[in-house]
């Protein structure tokens, strides 16, 4: 390649003053040495100085008529889509605090679900405080009995469980006065609920769990944990109760009983 | 970190983007040298912007992405029309008198005319140039991109930007010694 053809594909970069000071020395020793390479530089500057002072009136261009109008219209429907997409501020923010929220309570549920079906001591604590919350705030007047075949019916129609209630017996002093639907860690449960000898006891099924049978006091309360046929049954009554032998003799009947 | 554009900043890009108008104008005056065209093409161009908005990377240089946009768009419509830029003479009058009613008003008769002059041959010899030649020295002369810009924008090698920047340049000087020798 010749020296004027080398120096001719550093030009651009010569007038523009981007050349590195070695490169920029080389280029200029040429031009002073080649008169045909000088005059070349010389058109390239001063078409560019003439431009550069140029530019701002020819940046200036008189727009047409409409233009502006019609770009700002753009402009607001462009603002207006993205506004849609996205929604509002406060939509953008709370549906990842929502969905973070949702997936730790699920998180939990699924952590405490695990727990329970590994723990007694932690099943016994969760029915402990349904049994306490029920009859506190939710049970019915006391005197009243309910039949243990509407019970059942009841359980079956609504909720879709299949359990044999054992009934009121007066040989034992249990009084069944009714049943409801219970959440615990594991998922909801029927909650039978029964009077003996004056005190509060439940029981709760747990269809389709298997457990060793467990006898253990949590909470005040002793809980009674046995499995038949593919469901765990958790009989929850007071600790100490005033007639230790009514209650015993009474907690066999329901065990018995219940499947 | 790309981060993608939020709606609280939806109002703030279109007022960047109206920002460029006129020179978006000016360049497509020069590519396209016809008014209606360059209309179009200004028009295309930026709804293309706003419908890719979340393509441009808040921080990087808007004015350059926008005439990425309209050299592209232009390149596009050259080639789907199979022709060259329209070359209508008529155009140029028209556009020197429209320049001339957008003057500012505290201008005296004798810079009106030394102005109009100037410009006038100055658009006049860039609008003759070859549209390759063209293109490069505008986007460095005028708009002052770096070499780097308008390899991407043309989609050529930065040699080939600097080899008709170049030459662009020379013969736009030829030009106008052309056009003063005849005046």
């Amino acid at each position: 390649m010749s020296e004027c053809r080398r120096i001719g594909e550093s030009l651009a970069a010569y007038v523009d003053d981007l050349l590195k000071p070695g490169e920029r020395s080389g280029v200029d020793r040429h031009l002073a040495a080649c008169p045909a390479c000088r005059k070349l530089a010389d058109n390239e500057q001063g078409a560019r100085r003439l431009l550069r002072q140029a530019a701002p009136q020819l940046l200036n261009e008189p727009l047409p008529p409409g233009l502006r109008t019609r770009c700002e219209a753009l402009a607001r429907e462009r603002a207006a889509t993205q506004l849609a997409k996205f929604g509002p501020w406060w939509r953008v923010r709370l549906v990842p605090v929502l969905l973070t929220v949702v997936v730790m309570i699920f998180g939990a549920s699924a952590f405490f679900s695990v727990a329970t079906r590994r723990s007694d001591t932690l099943l016994a604590a969760q029915l402990t405080a349904d049994h306490s919350k029920c009859f506190r705030f939710l049970g019915p007047p006391d005197g009243t009995s309910a039949d243990a075949r509407n019970i059942e019916r009841m359980l079956l129609e609504q909720y879709g469980w299949t359990i044999h209630v054992p009934s009121s017996s007066a040989d034992d002093d249990v009084q069944l006065i009714g049943a409801r639907r219970c959440l615990y860690g594991d998922g909801l449960v029927p909650h039978v609920m029964y009077r003996v000898h004056g005190q509060d006891v439940s029981l709760f099924v747990l269809p389709g769990t298997e457990r060793k049978a467990d006898d253990l006091v949590t909470l005040g309360h002793r809980s009674q944990i046995w499995s038949r046929d593919g469901t765990t049954f958790v009989l929850v009554s007071a600790a100490d109760p005033a007639d230790a032998g009514g209650m015993a003799s009474a907690s066999r009947y329901v065990m018995r009983e219940a499947r | 970190m790309f981060r993608r554009r939020q709606p609280a900043d939806a109002d703030a890009f279109g007022a960047e983007v109206l920002r460029y108008l006129e020179s978006l104008f000016a360049t497509a005056m020069r590519l396209t040298r016809n008014r209606a065209d360059a209309e179009d093409l200004v028009q295309d161009t930026l709804v293309k912007a706003f419908r890719f908005s979340d393509k441009f990377e808040p921080g990087t240089n808007l004015r350059a992405w926008l005439s990425t946009i309209l050299h592209n768009t232009w390149r596009n419509r050259v080639r789907d029309a199979g022709r060259e830029a329209v070359e209508v003479d008529s155009t140029r009058l028209e556009e020197a008198e429209t320049t001339a009613d957008g003057l500012a008003a505290s201008e005296t008769p004798e810079q009106l005319l030394l102005r109009n002059t100037l410009d006038g041959d100055l658009r006049a010899a860039l609008d003759d140039l070859p549209e390759v030649f063209r293109q490069a020295v505008w986007m460095r002369d005028v708009e002052e991109f770096t070499y780097a810009e308008i390899a991407k924008m043309l989609d050529v090698p930065i040699g080939t930007v600097m080899s008709r920047i170049s030459r662009g340049r020379r013969m736009l000087l030829d030009q106008l010694r052309k056009t003063r020798a005849t005046a």
